[in-house]
């Protein structure tokens, strides 16, 4: 598995996951899992090299990222198949309305097809299978243009009419 | 009608070259069936009971003449020349091969159309009145904010994996002809007191295996902020709408289990962080599509043509079809015309590759270029001159295109059930012919009034029994075809659900007990009074009593 930037398909650092109660053993990016991290916020502080982000599971209630930028750096929500819409209204959540910053990566099953909209959600990294760096980078770029703005700064070509002079068909 | 400009155009040719790329992907491996699957559902690609179906979208069912001659073009080039129009102002093809299907798809983009979103867990193609812009009771035009919420709600980022299908529905009017009780969510438009446009908001209805009677959660959204609105009963919906049991997947099902008002607090918490925000579209893009959809310029005629009284007086067929297949325009002097896609004996909602190029001519020198599909299943020329029609009557007659059933027992809505799809438990076809057989007069037909038969061959419910008059339920008992029947049911602005009589009956009897119930609304009903009325004066123990015999 690759870890790669949607926009570019370059590789970036691959996150470990902590699971059940381990610590880290090394410097490096590792995600805990949203719930022992808001229970072990003051105690998981990072130390030198290491870097803390939260695993988040698609059934978590967007309440629960309340706070979350105090003990994430950034995030990885967790898609247990590809048809798991949640994934999409919590990265939209994380920005829109906790003012998530960092890095959010989709990790588990998402395919291809899904790039685009995964970085109109507000991912900008994800999980890929090797094979399929290439069909990715085809997908992300394959739209053009948008029907809906969205958190990311896309314009959707409904506003997009009134501000581009001329690319309006001329009936 | 509304026109692609060069986004549009960009969008659907972008959307065949991925279909394209997804289907290479799939023959080669690198995709599996289970990733294939919602992609090609997303363009309108099912696998059925013998082949492949292709579901091509009509934007709330309206198209132009280019467009119909091309779904004729496609059904005699892929297909075995038919297409079959849906319940969802769709049509249906039930013969392409898997290969051919970018191929398609590009043919469609060519005339503006496409596949998107015909199916899958996603917003689905948004009905509407197939009257719309032409009939006489319309507060306003509903294409034009059907059209919005269509370019919204295609590809969006974060509802296209939704629990579950959603289906929008919208009419114009106060007479219900959107079924919009029965959508996920229904909209109904109106213009409040300072005279801004609106919309009602309904929320959580639906058919299936759960019906359930929308219910209203605003009474007028601003057009101008509607689809933050709709924004936030997707979000909503997409975070917790159920997803551990497709059955109970539906927004329905969301709405009953959190409670109307708790549900509608939901969404205006969410309405209300976000309708200030980049959402909603500007003013002036509102214009620009609302002016695809001005009035055409119809010229105000007499409400009398000598050549049309003539052959009225002489032909008790043609009198029949205009006081049947015509409806009130806003024009004097103008009508809609509904050709009934129910001749006697046939497929409900089938047409040859001849009669959609018939149509197409036929629209385009008498009715503006403008076709629609109906729910019910029947395609509707909107703007036509009284003094036009006995011209129009005598070319569809002559291509097996002139019913004078619109309304009457024999417009039967039916799904295509066990003959074609793979989630039915019985048939649905053999069942309409049958009944068409048993009631083939049209003086009787008349006689007995407005009735509404819908027949579904599953649970699925795409035949609407549940809105029916009387509802047909094909189920499997046992390894045998049993069809139930329902009473009582309406999809209109009084929306009902249909009620089960009693036990089921097989393909004949279920022909034989319809009859029964007809013949008793006629021995019992008052001057005028239509079926449903009566049924819903006198309640289900009279029909019991003819049907089943005395308890």
């Amino acid at each position: 598995m690759a870890h790669v930037d949607l926009q570019t398909g370059e590789d970036v650092t691959v996150w470990r996951i902590l699971e059940d109660g381990a610590l880290p053993d090394e410097a490096g990016e590792w995600l805990v899992p949203l719930g022992r991290l808001k229970d072990e916020a003051g105690s998981l502080l990072e130390e030198k090299g290491v870097r803390i982000g939260a695993l988040i599971e698609t059934d978590t209630p967007h309440s629960d990222l309340a706070g979350i930028g105090n003990y994430a750096s950034f995030a990885a929500i967790r898609f247990p198949g590809f048809g798991d819409g949640r994934g999409f209204s919590l990265a939209v959540r994380l920005r829109k309305d906790y003012g998530f910053n960092g890095d959010i990566r989709a990790i588990g099953h998402v395919i291809p097809d899904q790039a685009q909209f995964l970085l109109r959600a507000g991912f900008n990294t994800s999980e890929v299978p090797e094979e399929r760096r290439e069909a990715f980078v085809r997908a992300v770029n394959r739209y053009k243009h948008v029907y809906q703005s969205d958190t990311q700064g896309g314009i959707s070509v409904l506003r997009q009419r009134h501000d581009q002079a001329g690319a309006r068909r001329v009936s | 009608m509304y026109a692609y400009d060069t986004f549009d155009h960009a969008m659907v040719n972008a959307r065949v070259e991925e279909f394209r790329d997804q289907v290479a992907r799939r023959l080669s491996g690198e995709l599996t069936e289970e990733e294939f699957r919602p992609l090609r559902l997303m363009n309108g690609l099912y696998l059925q009971l013998h082949a492949y179906m292709l579901r091509v979208a009509v934007p709330y069912g309206t198209l132009n003449s280019r467009q119909m001659r091309r779904l004729a073009h496609i059904a005699r080039k892929y297909d075995k020349g038919y297409g079959h129009f849906t319940t969802r102002q769709n049509i249906q093809y039930n013969w392409p091969k898997l290969v051919d299907a970018p191929d398609i798809l590009a043919d469609l983009a060519e005339v503006e159309m496409h596949a998107i979103q015909t199916s899958g867990n996603c917003i689905r193609n948004v009905t509407t009145d197939q009257f719309a812009g032409a009939a006489h009771d319309e507060v306003a035009d509903p294409r034009a904010t059907a059209e919005i919420i269509r370019q919204w709600s295609t590809f969006h980022p974060e509802f296209s994996f939704l629990p579950r299908k959603f289906k929008i529905a919208i009419t114009g009017a106060p007479k219900d002809r959107a079924a919009v009780k029965w959508h996920d969510i229904g909209l109904v438009l109106k213009k409040n007191e300072t005279g801004e446009l609106g919309v009602e908001v309904l929320v959580g209805g639906g058919m299936g295996r759960t019906p359930v009677i929308a219910k209203t959660i605003a009474n007028f959204v601003p057009e101008s902020e509607m689809l933050s609105y709709l924004e936030a009963i997707l979000r909503v919906y997409n975070e917790q709408g159920r997803r551990d049991n497709k059955y109970k997947a539906r927004i329905k099902i969301l709405v009953e289990d959190t409670g109307t008002e708790e549900f509608k607090r939901l969404v205006e918490e969410e309405y209300e962080a976000i309708r200030a925000g980049f959402i909603d579209v500007p003013a002036e893009e509102v214009a620009r599509i609302r002016q695809f959809f001005a009035p055409p310029p119809l010229p105000v005629l007499a409400d009398e043509d000598a050549g049309l009284d003539a052959l009225a007086a002489a032909d008790f067929r043609f009198r029949a079809w205009v006081k049947n297949n015509t409806f009130a325009h806003k024009v004097p002097g103008h009508v809609s015309v509904t050709i009934s896609l129910k001749p006697h004996g046939g497929i409900p909602g089938d047409a040859t590759d001849a009669q959609m190029d018939l149509v197409a001519d036929i629209a385009e020198e008498y009715s503006q270029d403008e076709v629609r599909v109906s729910h019910e299943q029947n395609l509707i020329l909107p703007h036509v001159a009284k003094r036009d029609l006995v011209a129009i009557w005598q070319k569809l007659d002559a291509a097996g295109l002139g019913a004078a059933n619109v309304g009457l027992l024999t417009d039967i809505i039916a799904c295509p059930g066990l003959d074609y799809c793979s989630l039915a438990n019985a048939r649905s076809i053999p069942i309409a012919q049958a009944i068409t057989n048993r009631f083939d007069d049209l003086k009787r037909l008349e006689d007995i009034g407005q009735l509404k038969i819908k027949i579904s061959g599953c649970i699925n419910s795409c035949g609407h029994h549940h809105a029916g008059h009387i509802g047909i339920l094909g189920v499997d008992r046992k390894g045998e075809e049993n069809y139930q029947l329902l009473l009582g049911g309406s999809g209109e602005e009084d929306a009902s659900k249909a009620a089960i009589l009693g036990p089921g009956f097989d393909e004949h009897g279920i022909v034989d007990a319809v009859e029964k119930v007809v013949t008793a609304y006629m021995g019992e009903r008052k001057e005028g009074e239509t079926f449903l009325a009566a049924y819903r004066r006198l309640g289900p123990d009279v029909f019991k009593e003819a049907v089943y015999g005395a308890r």
